[in-house]
């Protein structure tokens, strides 16, 4: 599901982040969510948030403990799917820390389509050292984030 | 507030942290991680719920600050690992946890997983007096 991600910010210093998700209405995982009312599942909103939440995460842990972790979303503490969001969508995150320690970081995120708001979510992203076999990994998600980073 | 208060207020907390009802009993010598199967995501959870109630924060490493209280790091733990001293330090903080409970190997990152519902009690309770100490 990388490949809806257009857009990412990261301020590290502030724990702030904003992100641009398009999902179109003919994602093939979709056609049954639903005949004649293509809905956007509440799961690809969390699963969204979190690559945008994720990458914050990590920067903020480098930008506070000078430490190298990669984000796994651990836990959802809170979710509100606040009204469906009907396909085609264009969705806006908007990403706050609500606090950075070296093994988990809190994350507030707010979604909202071309309308209206959609979610609100505080996720817990899971902070790990590398291990030897995430070399190509950590490779493609530099890659991912150079293609998403927009210029502040 | 006192510590019957904060015992009451955490025990809710642990129902919550566990989606229990509020008929069952916690108990001040439960153990969170071997009698009450708390995972290191549910100490988290525990931990924000305490922080959010409580309006006091307890950032990671603080179990770890306690029991290593003013001996030396290196005297504290070796390879991440608790020196004899070490363990001697958490088990006294940590009286009412079982002795046969602790490894032979504490890794110094899992301190938690030892605490009984009475220890985080008593971490809350010593929050608290450092928090209304600074205010005055």
């Amino acid at each position: 599901m990388f490949e809806l991600m257009r857009s990412l910010t990261l301020d590290a210093a502030a724990g702030l982040a904003t992100g641009e998700a398009v999902v179109p209405v003919e994602h093939p995982m979709l056609v049954d969510h639903f005949p004649g009312a293509p809905t956007l599942p509440g799961s690809w909103l969390i699963e969204l948030a979190a690559q945008v939440a994720g990458p914050l995460a990590e920067e903020m842990i480098k930008h506070r403990h000078g430490l190298e972790r990669w984000a796994m979303l651990g836990m959802i503490r809170e979710a509100k799917f606040l009204r469906p969001s009907p396909l085609p969508a264009t969705l806006h995150f908007t990403a706050e820390a609500l606090r950075a320690e070296p093994s988990n970081v809190a994350i507030k995120v707010a979604v909202r389509n071309e309308k209206e708001s959609v979610m609100r979510a505080e996720l817990i992203m899971t902070m790990l050292a590398a291990s030897t076999d995430w070399t190509e990994a950590i490779r493609a998600r530099h890659e991912r984030l150079a293609r998403w980073r927009v210029a502040p | 507030m006192s510590i019957s208060t904060t015992f009451e207020s955490v025990a809710a907390l642990v129902r919550e942290t566990l989606a229990l009802t509020d008929n069952e009993v916690i108990s001040p010598q439960q153990l969170l991680f071997y009698d009450l199967g708390f995972t290191s995501m549910d100490m988290l959870d525990l931990l924000f719920r305490i922080e959010q109630k409580f309006s006091i924060a307890i950032p990671e490493g603080t179990l770890y600050q306690l029991a290593r209280g003013d001996l030396d790091e290196s005297r504290f733990t070796e390879d991440g690992v608790l020196t004899a001293l070490g363990r001697e330090r958490l088990m006294a903080l940590l009286y009412d946890t079982p002795a046969p409970i602790f490894p032979a190997r504490i890794h110094g990152a899992t301190l938690p997983r030892y605490c009984t519902v009475g220890a985080i009690v008593r971490l809350v309770d010593h929050k608290l007096l450092e928090r209304d100490r600074c205010s005055s």
